[in-house]
């Protein structure tokens, strides 16, 4: 019924408009509007392109102003400072220019609006106007190329010795980092070990891999740099720390990487941001199936001490599920009982529970 | 005020080349774009390593002498075309079509040699570029064959002779091309390996 | 030729003419098939339109109950009323598909190289009207496959515009690499088929078919940008055919070109030795130059529209070539651009930052001559003219923002976010849609014999222009915010979970839009069959085609084809001196402000150049010349 009632309704309205359509021409046909080359409309087109001017670049410039900060991403990272403002200078040039040519494109038309008896002016070519816009632009552009480029140098450049490496892995559709424990080695892995229990498809005939953890957190060390070696299971994904101005895509059979330095740890950030719940986090930037958008993980950054506990307190793979430490080969289990400090009795108890939560 | 303006020309008759020929080689650009896309990729992909190397059916080298040979044979058809010569046409054409059958069926043979050799299309990239650029050649020269046969119809019905080249003339020239693309992709394979 | 003529000129009595089937259906007329393209690229706008307003629906009203769509989308609305995470994925690639594809390049190159490339350059035809009404069946064969492909059960391709594999290549990563992909991939095969066929013929006519005089350097800028257009498509598309070809055989034949080290599905994949960046790297290689092959006619035709309206030549008609040839050739060595975090070798990065930031100078310098153009004009703001101000408007807010994203640095931080769909839907979403508009405004008295009515062009102007502002220009903020594209919902991550607002705001924009969208749709089918009578030339334009009658027939021209003269933007030439001396006011006023391309200089001596004096005798000697023949 209501249903009705509404389609009667839109129907009304389209046949009242189509009716003030009709007259509307027949007037203009009557009037003779339709003969002129042009009509008052002329004038009311050109004063709108003023009046939009007016309105939206004053609404951009109030708006920017007034919510800049909600827009402004928090910044935690040492490369970031560099590309954010780049991003703002780009911002202040570009603004410029956006301004100036739209002064120019919206004043024009009003300024130079049809008139009966006017000529154009016949201005085909200018050489000289010609080199000048297209030398500025040029020389514009390479300043800010120079600049990218420098920095582009150092973010991509081969990370320090000393920096704390993390092993990322996308998978339809969670993140699993990996540690390398105290050896600070990561352990060799084949994606064809992968399986319910060993998902990382770590090897564990490596002695690497012994002491690695994987943590359901990512904590990193505030200051200090950090490496992440990034992989993919299945499709591409793409590891976005927003926070960090990091981005680096995970491919399958291609691993990647990246490495920056955090610069303020979470509880800094907390009190920097005037939230109490903040945290840092890692979403997917490459589309990847059905579950692209919920790819979440918390990111920690904690003090190098808290960091140091932290590590000190993660189980390792093979002391957390006895499945992984039956893969290891029997002459090495005692070095993985070591390395993994794994208390025999215990490990199968841990891993029950570890899957309960 | 600039009065400084571009020169004027007379209306003079517009420079043309015969369309369907232009657009034959038009043609012949875009099947140019896929075999160097494709040649790319391939620079590309082994430059990524885990590349398997194997040697290329040695039958390959009969092939590109047939594609060869067949090329004067299309030439000679051509020059008889332009004399008149409509008995040499059809030989020359007719030999043409035989021996760019048998190139094919060569094609097929190295493919055979290469699955003894356990290189298959499902493997390492290295194998399977070899089948893609192979088969995706002999599909051009299919398609070259059935060129042929029209203009070999048209010549029974003695439609091409020196005053009427365009088919024939466009026809050589695909099958040149055809030819040249084989060398350009045998070189290739044989430089990248 | 005469007895063809005087047929011709019978067109209208409509006996002896060929049948319903040979004149609509399997015409082999280039002005029957521009408007095929044109009618078929309208269709498709309207679908790819309604999908974005029901993914706009999920992004601004995440809650809202759409159960009322299950007639529409079935399985994909669950009880609960929600869009399915994975359609929501296969609405954004078909959109992306449809637009990019199916109405910006199939609807606007071949809608406008197929309608006015015989106008403007004096032809009576394409080269082969055959090759042309194959071009525009395969385009439709493969629009009946896409089409299709949306009501498969598993859904069309959900993995984004640029089908990145893995993810299209393993039915097991999402329901839509299955047959949804491969119907992608067939449509795209045969898609590419009929842009090859359309190009071919675009650049056969205009070497070849150009009526005497027509040099290139007096070739209207429209033209100048559909050879060009041609051409990049030429070397282009058949990169994606390889491209799709090497997936196909992933796909479907075990190979292993993209993949590699897969677990899926709980099993190891045995594909080894694969790359997933080699498609990346052909696609984009395509990808790129298909963002000038949509954009390059559209602002030949705004220029075109431009200099008519201003009543003033184009400025700088050699710089705007130049500009146009820089950009063909510089848009096939920026691809990478795109892959800046694909992992790929950082020293290319650098390259290809150089190389995309190179690309901004041609751009820049178009908008520079497009304002000089109106500088000191006499404007006449018809349609066409408002909506080629608004290209012009959205080339540049979207061009600046690419000065962002080409520094590879910035573009660590904003790729993949909102801030790239604000740039690209400007720049050449928005522009190339306003260049379409603008030229069937502008040619729909040619294409149909009358006229568009002008309010409604406005208020649809007004509408759009604002709407689409409003739509893409908050998705800056969002993006510089960090909002990552392609999401379902936001509400997974504190980071991204502000905000609501704006994007009920953008949503409600695009659906504003969107209906304003009607308005053209009603002025443009209410105008065909009842519009105003045109006049041969409304716009007293220059060019060629204004020279044939309201509703030129097979053929085109009745008479014999034009020759031409002169270039085609003698607008507002002012009186020469000799002239103005002796002139009185009143014989001022009557000199016109424009001189079509076919008027010879003998019959305009009150506005020649003396350069152009001396071209006169020539002039009479080659008339001669030809009537003695
Ligand atoms: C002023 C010159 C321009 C520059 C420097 C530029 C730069 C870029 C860059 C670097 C990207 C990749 C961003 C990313 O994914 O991170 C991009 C994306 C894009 N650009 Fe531009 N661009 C320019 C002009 C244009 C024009 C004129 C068009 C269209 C006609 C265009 C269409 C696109 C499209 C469609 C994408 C996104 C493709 C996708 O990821 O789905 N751009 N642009
Ligand atoms: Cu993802
Ligand atoms: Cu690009």
């Amino acid at each position: 019924m209501f249903q009705v009632v509404i389609g009667i309704g839109i129907l009304l309205v389209v046949l009242i408009l189509f009716m003030l359509f009709r007259i509307g021409t027949l007037l203009d046909v009557v009037k003779g509007s339709n003969q002129k080359v042009v009509t008052k409309s002329n004038k009311v087109n050109a004063a709108l392109f003023v009046v939009l001017l007016v309105i939206g670049f004053g609404w951009i410039f109030i708006y920017s102003y007034v919510y800049f900060d909600d827009y402004n991403l928090p910044l935690a990272s040492e490369h970031g400072v560099e590309t954010d403002y780049m991003f703002w200078v780009t911002m202040a040039i570009t603004g410029v220019v956006f301004l100036i040519t739209h002064i120019l494109l919206f004043i024009f038309p009003i300024r130079y609006s049809y008139e009966e008896n006017k000529r154009a002016l016949f201005f085909p070519e200018n050489h000289k106007l010609e080199l000048i816009w297209t030398i500025v632009p040029a020389v514009v552009l390479s300043v800010l190329i120079f600049k990218g480029l420098q920095v582009w140098g150092d973010i991509t450049s081969k990370a320090p010795e000393d920096a704390e490496v993390v092993e990322v892995m996308g998978q339809q559709f969670a993140w699993t980092p990996r540690y390398p424990g105290s050896d600070n080695r990561l352990g060799d892995f084949d994606y064809r070990l992968i399986g319910d229990d060993n998902k990382m498809g770590v090897d564990f005939t490596d002695d690497g891999s012994y002491d690695d953890f994987i943590p359901r957190e990512i904590h990193l060390p505030k200051g200090k740099p950090v490496l992440f070696k990034i992989r993919a299971r299945d499709v591409i994904h793409s590891v976005y720390a927003p926070h960090f101005r990091v981005k680096m895509d995970a491919v399958p059979g291609m691993p990647t990487s990246f490495h920056f330095v955090p610069t303020k740890t979470t509880a800094e950030m907390r009190v920097e941001t005037g939230n109490a719940e903040f945290n840092y986090e890692l979403a997917c930037a490459e589309i990847c199936g059905r579950g692209h958008f919920a790819m979440r993980m918390i990111i920690v950054v904690d003090t190098p001490e808290e960091y140091e506990k932290w590590k000190s307190e993660q189980t390792s793979l093979v002391a957390q599920n006895e499945i992984l430490f039956n893969l290891v080969p029997d002459d090495k289990k005692e070095l993985a009982k070591v390395k993994g400090k794994v208390k025999t009795e215990v490990a199968a108890v841990e891993s029950s529970e570890e899957v309960k939560k | 005020m600039n009065t400084q303006l571009h020169i004027m020309e007379e209306p003079k008759k517009t420079f043309t080349i015969h369309p369907k020929k232009f657009a034959m080689w038009l043609f012949i650009t875009t099947v140019v774009m896929i075999f160097a896309s494709l040649t790319s990729a391939y620079i590309v992909r082994q430059a990524e390593g885990n590349w398997l190397i194997f040697e290329l059916p040695k039958i390959l080298w009969v092939n590109s002498g047939i594609i060869l040979f067949s090329s004067i044979f299309m030439h000679w058809a051509y020059v008889s075309a332009k004399n008149d010569n409509t008995k040499n046409v059809k030989i020359g054409i007719g030999a043409v079509a035989i021996l760019g059958f048998t190139f094919l069926i060569g094609q097929v043979m190295a493919w055979g040699d290469l699955v003894n050799s356990n290189i298959f299309l499902v493997g390492n990239p290295s194998g399977s570029f070899v089948y893609v650029l192979t088969g995706l050649h002999s599909i051009h020269l299919v398609g070259g064959l059935i060129f042929l046969l029209i203009v070999l119809k048209s010549t029974i019905k003695l439609k091409v002779h020196s005053k009427n080249m365009a088919q024939i003339e466009m026809c050589t020239t695909f099958w040149h091309f055809l030819g040249g693309l084989w060398l350009y992709l045998f070189i290739f394979l044989l430089l990248y390996r | 030729m005469s007895t063809e003529d005087t047929m011709h000129n019978n067109e209208h009595d409509h006996d002896h003419h060929g049948n319903f089937w040979t004149t609509y259906v399997f015409s082999t007329d280039h002005k029957m098939i521009a408007k095929q393209f044109l009618i078929s690229g309208i269709i498709w706008a309207l679908l790819g339109g309604a999908l974005s307003v029901i993914f706009r629906l999920q992004l601004g009203f995440p809650d809202m109950d759409l159960s009322w769509l299950k007639p529409v989308l079935g399985e994909w609305i669950d009880i609960q009323g929600k869009l399915d995470p994975e359609f929501y994925l296969a609405l954004v690639t078909m959109h992306g598909t449809i637009m990019v594809f199916f109405v910006l390049t199939a609807g606007l190159s071949g809608t406008f190289s197929n309608f006015l490339i015989p106008l403007q350059i004096g032809a009576r035809d394409m080269a082969s009207g055959f090759m042309n009404m194959l071009s525009y069946w395969f385009f439709f064969t493969s629009s009946t496959i896409m089409f299709i492909s949306l009501f498969l059960e598993t859904g069309p391709a959900s993995g984004g515009w640029v089908i990145y594999p893995p993810l299209s290549a393993l039915p097991q990563a999402m329901s839509g690499s299955g047959l949804g992909m491969t119907m992608w991939l067939v449509a795209m095969a045969l898609f590419i088929v009929s842009t090859l066929l359309g190009g071919i013929n675009y650049i056969t006519t205009i070497i070849n078919m150009r009526t005497d005089g027509m040099s290139f350097t007096k070739l209207p800028l429209t033209i100048w940008a559909f050879f060009l257009t041609a051409i990049i498509g030429l070397l282009s598309f058949p990169v994606l055919l390889s491209a799709a070809l090497l997936l196909i055989f992933d796909r479907s034949f075990g190979t292993s070109f993209y993949l590699s080290e897969i677990y899926i599905g709980g099993e190891a994949l045995p594909n080894t030795g694969g790359s997933p960046i080699l498609f990346q790297h052909l696609f984009w290689f395509l990808g790129h130059p298909e963002v000038y092959i949509v954009l390059l006619p559209s602002l030949g035709i705004t220029s075109e529209i431009i200099a008519t309206n201003s009543r003033k030549p184009i400025f700088g008609y050699r710089a705007m070539i130049g500009s146009m040839l820089g950009i063909a050739i510089l848009s096939f060595v920026v691809w990478a651009h795109h892959m800046f975090v694909t992992g790929m070798n950082p020293f290319l990065g650098s390259i290809f930052t150089l190389l995309t930031l190179i690309i901004a100078i041609p751009s820049a310098v178009k908008v520079f001559n497009y304002l000089t153009t109106l500088w000191k004009g006499n404007l006449i703001f018809t349609p066409a003219m408002l909506f080629s101000i608004g290209l012009v408007s959205y080339f540049i807010s979207g061009g600046l923002t690419g000065l962002f994203m080409g520094n590879s640095a910035i573009d660590i931080q904003i790729h993949d976010t909102y801030f790239i769909v604000a740039h690209f839907h400007l720049v050449m979403g928005s522009a190339a849609f306003f260049g379409m508009l603008a030229g069937v405004y502008h040619w729909f008295p040619k294409m149909f014999g009358r006229m568009m009515d002008a309010k409604l062009g406005y208020i649809h102007f007004w509408f759009t222009f604002i709407g689409v502002y409003l739509i893409f220009f908050p998705m800056h903020y969002i993006g510089i915010a960090g909002f990552p594209r392609r999401y379902y919902s936001w509400t997974n991550f504190d980071t991204f979970n502000g905000f609501t607002d704006l994007n009920m705001f953008v949503s409600i924009a695009a659906i504003f839009t969107f209906v304003a969208q009607f308005i053209f749709l009603f002025n443009f089918f209410y105008s065909m069959f009842k519009g105003r009578r045109a006049t041969a030339n409304p716009w007293k334009s220059t060019t060629l085609e204004w020279t044939t009658p309201v509703d030129p027939g097979h053929g085109n021209w009745p008479g014999d084809i034009p020759k031409v003269y002169r270039w085609p933007y003698d607008l507002g030439k002012p009186v020469n001196d000799e002239y103005a001396a002796k002139f009185s006011d009143e014989e001022m006023k009557n000199v016109p402000d424009f001189i079509p391309q076919n008027i010879p200089f003998s019959k305009t001596p009150e506005t020649n150049f003396p350069n152009e004096n001396e071209l006169i005798a020539l002039e009479d000697e080659d008339d001669k010349a030809i009537e003695v023949k």
